[in-house]
């Protein structure tokens, strides 16, 4: 399992090199704007990303045929990519708040608490995402994954933008009882989330496990 | 029968038994056959003739329909991380990260193999002169196959698996990588299943071979046994006919006669005294076999 998880950044050392570029160019634009709250959360998006790089490093070499000769099981294959994910995850998440908590200290805002509720916002977003998107992945191949990958993108937009035509034409009241119970969900906001994603995060690892366990190499 | 199935296992590094693998247009077929410790088995078979499947079954890579594999003894479903970390296994690509250099793998491969050697991974890297500062990107494909056979080499394996290993590779780094074979196999104890196209590879190094055709196992014998049991008559076309037909392997014809390939020497050649059986190799044997007009098994 170290050795997967080992290999997974030795990919990714370069792609960590740009990062100190990016954070350089990323602290001009938020001092320039004096705003940190959409900075705080790209750092998030952007290591999150580096989870789909992985996969594209492990196609690209068919690692996974090598790994399967070697001493590790087919369920630690599918732990490690899980583990990598929230790692990144959460190098994002230090990254961005460190980065937030820095930006405003130079340009003495009071933002922090946002830029930090954006950082918690853009994690739930990231990991639920890729909850969805892992077990995907785990059957086809990236590659073929990333139509599906849109299709996650553009749903939840293609919603809101559905739902807001139909509100603001009048052709549908929202009930009390939704908007009660959007309320009483906001009240326990950091207690649901939490919850979901965990939930999220044991059905996808269910998933992909048992994908992986009958996929042919 | 229980008794002598043990036998086997404990005398087998490899023992494949009715394997079965259906694909649309393909079908591995009930293949069996043994790869006995302490022994180079040269597994033969033009492209498209299953010699990859069947690795790859061995190696729990695909699902089977049917059949039964042992490695060590143990079924090839549930192999220990022991028995697992006793095995190298080489493919035809070198299955490594394009961006990663020597060091890199060193440090991958240390913490995925409890038995990693490497001191010994450090010597094959200057045996084999591979560039350190250079990522496998930049390798030529020869450098990839020594870093692959150098990394199968580097966790005190007793089986190599080698699928194509040779392919491809220039006259000079082929010669060079049997050697390492046969160095490998001087321990009593290590078993080579090396899988090629390249007959004379084979005929150069293997003590065995297995030699398959479109998804079946034609034969699988010791190298030698094989070139004495088969043999080479020519005669006219029209005698071809005469000849016991169980013999034949298979026929060639050409302007000024009939080649034919038999089996079974020693008793072609008592009821048969008036035709001079001339030597053969195991590529010819492939090739009657494969391409020949006959062929009756």
């Amino acid at each position: 399992m170290k050795g997967l998880i080992l290999k997974d950044f030795i990919n990714l050392k370069k792609n960590l090199k740009i990062f100190g570029g990016l954070t350089v160019l990323y602290g001009v634009m938020a001092i320039a704007s004096d705003d940190t709250s959409f900075f705080s959360s790209i750092f998030v998006l952007l290591y999150a990303i580096l989870t789909l790089s992985l996969y594209s490093y492990d196609d690209m070499a068919k690692w996974d045929v090598f790994a399967q000769t070697c001493p590790i099981s087919k369920d630690n294959i599918v732990q490690s990519k899980y583990l990598m994910m929230l790692l990144l995850t959460l190098l994002g998440v230090v990254y961005g708040s460190l980065f937030t908590i820095i930006i405003n200290i130079i340009i003495k805002s009071d933002s922090l608490l946002n830029g930090l509720q954006s950082i918690g916002a853009g994690t739930a977003i990231v990991i639920l995402f890729y909850c969805i998107i892992i077990p995907f992945i785990t059957k086809m191949g990236v590659e073929k994954a990333r139509l599906i990958l849109f299709a996650v993108y553009a749903i939840p937009f293609v919603i809101v933008l559905a739902m807001n035509k139909m509100l603001s034409n009048g052709d549908f009241v929202v009930p009390e009882m939704l908007i009660k119970l959007a309320n009483t969900c906001m009240e326990y906001i950091y207690l649901i989330v939490p919850i979901v994603v965990i939930i999220a995060l044991s059905i996808s690892y269910g998933i992909s496990v048992l994908i992986y366990q009958k996929k042919e190499f | 029968m229980a008794n002598s199935m043990t036998l086997a296992d404990t005398e087998n590094a490899i023992n494949i038994r009715n394997l079965t693998k259906k694909y649309g247009d393909f079908t591995l077929d009930h293949i069996s056959f043994k790869v006995p410790k302490g022994s180079i088995m040269g597994f033969v078979g033009e492209n498209g003739a299953g010699k990859t499947t069947t690795i790859k079954a061995i190696l729990d890579l695909i699902r089977t329909d049917d059949g039964e594999i042992s490695i060590f003894g143990t079924g090839s479903k549930h192999l220990s991380m022991e028995i697992k970390s006793q095995i190298g296994v080489v493919f035809d690509g070198s299955n490594l990260h394009d961006n990663m250099n020597v060091g890199d793998i060193n440090i991958i491969m240390k913490n995925i193999y409890p038995n990693w050697d490497t001191k010994k991974y450090e010597e094959y890297i200057l045996q084999f002169q591979l560039p350190r500062k250079k990522i496998i990107k930049e390798y030529s494909r020869g450098m990839k196959m020594k870093l692959s056979i150098a990394i199968a080499l580097s966790h005190h394996s007793k089986l190599l698996i080698l699928d194509e290993a040779t392919s491809g590779l220039d006259p000079m780094v082929r010669e060079e990588i049997l050697d390492i074979f046969l160095d490998f196999i001087q321990d009593e104890e290590h078993t080579i299943l090396l899988s090629s196209h390249i007959i004379s590879d084979i005929e150069k190094i293997a003590d065995y071979v297995t030699f398959i055709h479109q998804g079946r196992i034609i034969f699988s014998e010791s190298k030698d046994n094989l070139i004495y049991q088969y043999g080479v008559i020519h005669c006219p076309k029209e005698e071809v006919a005469s000849i016991d037909h169980s013999f034949i392997v298979g026929i060639r014809e050409n302007s000024y006669g009939a080649d034919v390939m038999i089996h079974n020497k020693d008793a072609f050649q008592r009821q048969y005294r008036q035709y001079v059986v001339d030597r053969t190799s195991i590529e010819e044997i492939m090739l009657y076999i494969s391409k020949g007009k006959e062929r009756i098994r």
